[in-house]
């Protein structure tokens, strides 16, 4: 690594079976791109990657190998020449790889054909910063794969499954929780505004703005927390939580973001602007199985 | 009571009571342990809390309406008597106001002394509730009413590693160096929380808790860092 940018960490699909340790699932924030990538790179579905949160990492390859790079458009470049996105490139040694800054998008998937040797720490190649499971890369820091096979394959993806990256969002969201902690008009204004994603946004939540919502109570009693939560703490601006998410929690939740959109809410920055519309749990079974067909 | 909830596309959450009581928490305690036993590929996540538990599963083992059959199966209401109760866990603690920054505030607010509050502290067997906020922080219930306390009013921004408090009457260590908000009384030198331990987290729920004083000299001589 020659610059790690502002977070640059190792991930896979994330940790599971141990929130009732107290540990989050972690994982990539962006399971489309990173599904792209393993089969751009015809890796096993649960191959470890480097995400890399809006750019800025500058890399040395030190060996013959096969890369690929999905997600947010950041300027990337092989030997100071844009490379191809959505597509695998041959490497040798001493190529230099570089990111800009995400102008579209905000999460940057790089794979390497094999993975990174890198031993797993509880079931998983996730970084988890919060609970001191691994690091972010840094200049210096060096990464090893297994696989140095230069096939000369040439892989890119069709045109029609690259994702566009819109600065606005519609997010479906699946009721039937809690929402009879919310008067009907709380819920009324809940979908019909428009929100803005606020500058606290991480791997944890995305904290949203807007017309604060009202909730008829202050607190539960605190339990399980699921991925795509929407909380509204006291100050009636929501929180999505996401793959980092604290395992219990006892603010009231309205309901809950479908996956699929989370994925696509990764995606966005601060000052991008998203609205809700609710679905069907029928639906949003449907549209997740359709989506884990994509993995093979 | 008993209510499932859907939680997300791909959660469900049982209410098994809607307030906290020893009873409730026992209840929650045994089906945690129950479906956890089942190994049952389909439940990816089983989170269980003070009066629920949250279950994450895989939609292609189970739809909705399979879950909330499967779990109408197998979740008793009724807690089971003849069950034994949880694992009996000892954890030495060195009170003392070197570690135990608070010992001194509980004592004048709850006029009693130090060695009293210690006394209380450690004659108490605890249950473990839950575990979450990080890694292996177990929320301990109940702390003796006499020195229950609520937490501080500004939180400080650092705790250290293994250190004991006491939040209302609930008690909790910190697994790792952490800000926070508890009244800390004293310190232990076991890893509350590591990854080459079986089941990474030292407690786990249902488990129970009882704290043996220990002296400095003892703490130091197992790696008690000061």
């Amino acid at each position: 690594m020659i610059a790690g940018g502002l977070l640059s960490i190792v991930e896979d699909f994330g940790r599971f079976g141990l929130n009732d340790k107290g540990i989050t699932n972690s994982g990539v924030m962006d399971e489309y791109a990173y599904i792209i990538l393993n089969k751009l790179l015809r890796n096993p579905p649960n191959t470890n990657c480097i995400e890399i949160t809006l750019g800025g990492l500058k890399l040395e390859v030190d060996d013959t190998c096969a890369i690929a790079v999905s997600g947010a458009d950041a300027n990337f470049s092989i030997n100071s020449k844009k490379g191809d996105i959505w597509k695998t490139h041959n490497l040798k040694k001493g190529d230099l790889l570089e990111f800009g800054f995400a102008k579209k998008g905000a999460r940057i998937y790089l794979g390497v054909k094999g993975g990174f040797d890198i031993k797993q720490e509880l079931g998983s190649n996730s970084v988890t910063i919060k609970e001191n499971i691994g690091t972010n890369l840094k200049s210096g820091d060096k990464l090893k794969f297994l696989d140095n096979s230069f096939d000369g394959y040439n892989i890119c993806l069709k045109k029609e499954f690259i994702p566009s990256y819109e600065d606005n969002l519609t997010l479906r969201v699946i009721l039937g929780y809690q929402e009879n902690y919310f008067d009907e008009e709380q819920i009324e204004s809940f979908f019909n505004q428009a929100y803005k994603i606020s500058s606290q946004n991480n791997r944890m939540g995305y904290r949203l703005e807007s017309k604060p919502i009202k909730c008829k109570i202050d607190g539960i009693i605190s339990e399980g927390i699921s991925f795509g939560a929407i909380q509204i703490p006291k100050d009636g601006q929501p929180i999505i939580l996401l793959k980092d998410r604290q395992t219990i929690g006892g603010y009231p939740k309205i309901g809950s973001v479908l996956p699929i959109d989370c994925f696509k809410l990764s995606q966005l920055k601060a000052g991008n602007f998203i609205n809700f519309k609710p679905i069907s749990l029928e639906d949003a079974q449907a549209k997740m199985l359709k989506f884990k067909q994509l993995i093979p | 009571m008993l209510e499932y909830k859907v939680a997300s596309v791909d959660s469900v959450i049982i209410y098994f009571a809607n307030f906290i009581s020893k009873e409730n928490v026992k209840l929650v305690q045994q089906n945690y342990i129950s479906l956890k036993k089942l190994n049952n590929k389909g439940l990816i996540d089983i989170t269980p809390s003070y009066t629920s538990i949250l279950i994450h599963y895989d939609l292609q083992y189970f739809s909705y309406k399979k879950i909330i059959e499967f779990l109408d199966e197998n979740i008793a209401l009724k807690t089971d008597v003849t069950q034994e109760e949880g694992r009996l866990v000892e954890v030495p603690i060195y009170y003392d106001e070197e570690v135990g920054f608070d010992l001194q505030r509980i004592s004048q607010l709850a006029k009693l002394s130090i060695k009293d509050i210690i006394e209380l502290h450690s004659s108490t067997k605890y249950s473990v509730y839950t575990i979450g906020f990080l890694p292996g922080f177990a929320y301990l219930g109940e702390v003796d009413e006499k020195i229950a306390t609520p937490r501080l009013e500004s939180p400080r921004s650092k705790i250290p590693k293994g250190s004991l408090g006491i939040a209302d009457n609930q008690s909790a260590i910190y697994p790792v160096e952490s800000p926070g908000g508890w009244n800390i009384i004293g310190r232990t030198y076991l890893d509350m929380f590591d990854k080459n331990i079986e089941g990474f987290s030292y407690l786990s729920v249902g488990d129970i808790v009882k704290f043996k004083p220990i002296t400095r000299d003892e703490y130091i001589k197992n790696g008690g860092v000061i």
